[in-house]
């Protein structure tokens, strides 16, 4: 307070040097009164809190409250060097998995880490809270290919009882990896039946969330989702001849979450999960490179997450353990709309099963360095039932992952992990893949803490 | 589509209802660390239920964001927080989680403690994160000087009193009795009662107690923590992490170093070997150690010295002396006076 009143009286004098002397009395006036001001201002502030330092000035106020004004702003880069022992690049063999068959309808672009050095994207993201109702996110993923938005969300901060609506493009919040950004997956990769299922970006959608924290003593959270339906791999909308048109939103998700109270340092939530809606695919048959039969109908998915925290006393991490699981199962119930090579089949359906789990355990073993492990399988079943009445069987595939990362501050982080496999392709053989990859990632300005 | 909306509002008449039910009579205080809980409890006495999300065990600066915590603020009333940025990587996904929108940021029943302290390290010049975990609003560790315990219990009464002005008699009176008891402690309860704790403090505030105190004629009367830390003002310490600077200032020790190269990293052994010279050149006789952290690193650079090795918990809780404020701080003088009275006979 002290100098901030010196200091306009400084301003003050400054102005009486460079005025002359018509202005002369005006400006003496001037002066009294500020020092006059500060005067009173200092005794009064005097009274109450004697002791308050220079630095709880108004500076200091207003420095806060600019800060809050402003949104977080952050830049999340994420480089990786990536290698494999495979002929073609493990994205290639991902997608030639057996009973994952992509559609061929949409555009596809891949994400896939390529032999040697990648960038995978940088994150831009800003976030505040809009007013005393809403709090706002948008964040951008910049890559070399282009931006993308993943996400535009508005959620709101006042409803009563427990309740909150989100609204934009957000990533659902079902089980444990679909809400999160790849820079805090606790390996470089996804799980394969993430990846499988739902592509790369896995659920990320348009559309609006309801939640609700139930009022029992145990905490238990319930969404339900209403979104557009665009997701490439197991809800897409090709909207072309043959296939019908249909109007958005045309995907249901629900889940739930419950975590039981434990003692101490003890964290433990279950979750159980589950999403319904259209989906339309165009397929060539006959490998001439144009699409000769079409499918329309429902794609479903289920399953439950599981995940326990020990959070030690010990500082910088040490100690801390998390062990994860989940296991999702999907169908795509389609029916034949229309078929060049074979019309007799039109009207029959094709149901096609998959499902996939995988177990993780990530323990921080020094100060600042953690180490994780990581099993998983998928296609335990992997059938495909299709409309000439013949069933496919694909077999199952799994791959083991084992991470070691180094946390030098909160705003980088260095991994390696190796990752070996074993994949059933549609061709029938299998192949064995060994992986290894190299990650660094930063964090830019002010960046958001992270839920449980 | 009447029926559904019909259920719909029954249904949330039925949360409304319930959760008013749910607050009871007792106002429900959750604070972010356990020395917060601790004077809340001071302040409330048998008016609220006080808990905290902290146990004083671990590093405040990194806590998950669990399910109970957020269970815990979802019937809150006031949520307290230390602030200067210390909750920043858990306060808000337990605030939100909560959907409480009684205790969001800016509400009355969200209360920052930090309002009117005494800040120090508050940085003058732009900071940037090679200088580690700096905290851009001042050093977080506020609550071990106890002048800016007196002034959260105030922050803390007068929001109490706000939310419940039917039993604001009693939180004035509990404030008065806190005041008390912290007062005498810290200068001996014979001079409270020759001089009042006003003067005292305001003497103190101005860097001439011991002036004053010679002026009337009561040297010797001065007891309490700050009797007992007398002798050593002006001693050179080194500390862990930079959480005793409040401690430190009140008390009259100098800091020298910190095993932590910077803010938030762990001591590395090229470090340790500067600490032990520092050491050695100020002639340092106590290393000053959170529980929480590894001990090798503090035991090598004290054998290497002969300073003795002194762990306290900074936070109540954190050992099991701690149990209130008062004590928690008693704890912390004890132990460095016993430290420095065996090193220097």
């Amino acid at each position: 307070m002290p100098w901030q009143n010196s200091d306009v009286g400084q301003s003050a004098l400054g102005v009486f040097h460079g005025a002359g002397g018509a202005q002369l009395k005006k400006d003496i006036f001037f002066l009294l009164l500020m020092l006059l001001l500060a005067g009173a201002s200092r005794a009064r502030a005097g009274e109450p809190q004697q002791q308050q330092p220079a630095t709880q000035s108004w500076t200091d106020r207003f420095g806060r409250s600019f800060q809050s004004f402003n949104p977080e702003i952050s830049a999340i880069m994420d480089l990786i060097f990536h290698q494999d022992d495979s002929d073609e690049d493990i994205q290639h063999i991902r997608e030639s998995m057996g009973g994952f068959g992509h559609s061929h309808g949409g555009e596809e672009h891949h994400h896939g880490l390529e032999h040697g050095f990648n960038l995978r994207h940088v994150e831009l993201q800003f976030s505040a809270e809009v007013d005393p109702y809403f709090k706002a996110t948008t964040i951008a993923a910049v890559s070399e290919e282009g931006a993308e938005l993943e996400t535009a969300e508005i959620e709101t901060t006042c409803l009563p009882g427990g309740l909150k609506i989100k609204g934009g493009k957000f990533f659902s919040d079902f089980g444990r990896i679909n809400p999160l950004h790849s820079h805090q997956w606790d390996f470089v990769d996804q799980p394969l039946i993430y990846a499988l299922t739902l592509g790369d970006h896995g659920l990320n959608e348009k559309g609006v969330q309801v939640s609700w924290l139930a009022p029992i003593p145990s905490y238990c959270l319930l969404g339900v989702e209403i979104f557009q339906g665009e997701n490439e791999v197991l809800f897409s909308s090709l909207n072309e001849a043959p296939l019908p048109l249909h109007d958005g939103p045309r995907l249901g998700v629900g889940w739930l979450k419950f975590g039981p109270e434990l003692p101490g340092r003890h964290g433990l939530q279950i979750g159980l999960f589950g999403g319904i809606g259209k989906h339309q695919e165009a397929h060539d048959g006959d490998g001439d490179g144009a699409e000769d039969h079409w499918f329309d109908g429902q794609g479903t998915f289920f399953g439950a997450d599981l995940v326990y925290k020990y959070d030690d006393t010990r500082a910088y991490g040490r100690g801390d353990l998390t062990l994860q699981g989940e296991y999702c199962f999907r169908r795509k119930d389609l029916e034949v709309t229309a078929h060049d090579i074979l019309p007799g089949l039109v009207g029959n359906h094709k149901i096609d099963d998959q499902d996939g789990y995988y177990l993780q355990a990530i323990y921080g073993f020094m100060p600042r360095w953690r180490t994780a492990l990581r099993w998983e399988q998928v296609g335990l079943t992997s059938t495909s039932d299709l409309p000439d009445a013949t069933v496919l069987d694909f077999g199952s595939s799994w791959r083991i992952g084992l991470m070691i990362d180094f946390t030098p501050s909160e705003f980088s982080r260095l991994r390696l992990q190796f990752n070996r496999g074993d994949y059933a392709l549609d061709s029938g053989r299998t192949e064995g893949v060994t992986e290894v990859m190299l990650q660094c990632m930063v964090s830019l300005g002010t960046h958001g803490a992270h839920k449980f | 589509m009447r029926m559904f909306i019909g259920f719909i509002s029954a249904f949330l008449t039925a949360i409304v209802l319930c959760t008013n039910v749910m607050a009871g009579d007792k106002i429900n205080v959750v604070t972010t660390t356990s020395d917060l809980a601790a004077i809340a409890s001071s302040i409330a006495g048998e008016y609220a239920n006080v808990k905290s999300i902290c146990t004083g065990q671990e590093d405040p600066h990194f806590i998950q964001a669990k399910p109970s915590f957020i269970m815990l603020a979802r019937k809150a009333n006031l949520w307290i927080r230390v602030g200067l940025e210390l909750e920043i990587g858990w306060e808000t996904p337990i605030l939100d989680g909560s959907r409480n929108t009684k205790i969001r940021v800016g509400t009355d029943g969200h209360l920052d403690a930090s309002e009117g302290i005494i800040r120090l390290e508050v940085p003058t010049q732009k900071v940037d994160r090679s200088m580690g975990d700096v905290h851009p609003l001042g050093n977080p560790h506020y609550w071990l000087d106890p002048w800016n315990g007196r002034v959260m219990a105030r922050s803390i009464r007068d929001r109490l009193k706000k939310l419940d002005p039917t039993h604001a008699a009693a939180y004035d009176a509990n404030c008065t009795a806190f005041e008390k008891r912290l007062d005498e402690s810290l200068f001996g309860k014979e001079l409270v009662e020759k001089i009042d704790a006003e003067t005292l403090w305001q003497m103190e505030l101005a860097g001439r107690l011991e002036e004053g105190l010679m002026e009337k004629g009561l040297s010797d009367e001065l007891g309490g923590w700050l009797g007992a830390m007398r002798l050593y003002r002006g001693l050179k310490i080194i500390t862990y992490h930079r959480s005793w600077v409040y401690f430190a200032d009140r008390f009259g020790l100098s800091i020298v170093a910190e095993l932590e190269p910077k803010p938030g990293i762990p001591p590395s052994p090229g470090h340790l070997v500067e600490v032990i010279q520092t050491a050695k050149v100020n002639n340092v006789k106590v290393l000053l150690v959170e529980p929480f952290y590894e001990k090798k690193g503090p035991e090598f650079v004290a054998s290497k010295t002969g300073a003795t090795l002194v762990v306290a918990g900074n936070s109540v809780g954190g050992q099991p002396e701690a149990s209130d404020y008062v004590s928690m701080l008693d704890n912390i003088v004890r132990r460095v006076t016993t430290a420095l009275s065996s090193g220097t006979k």
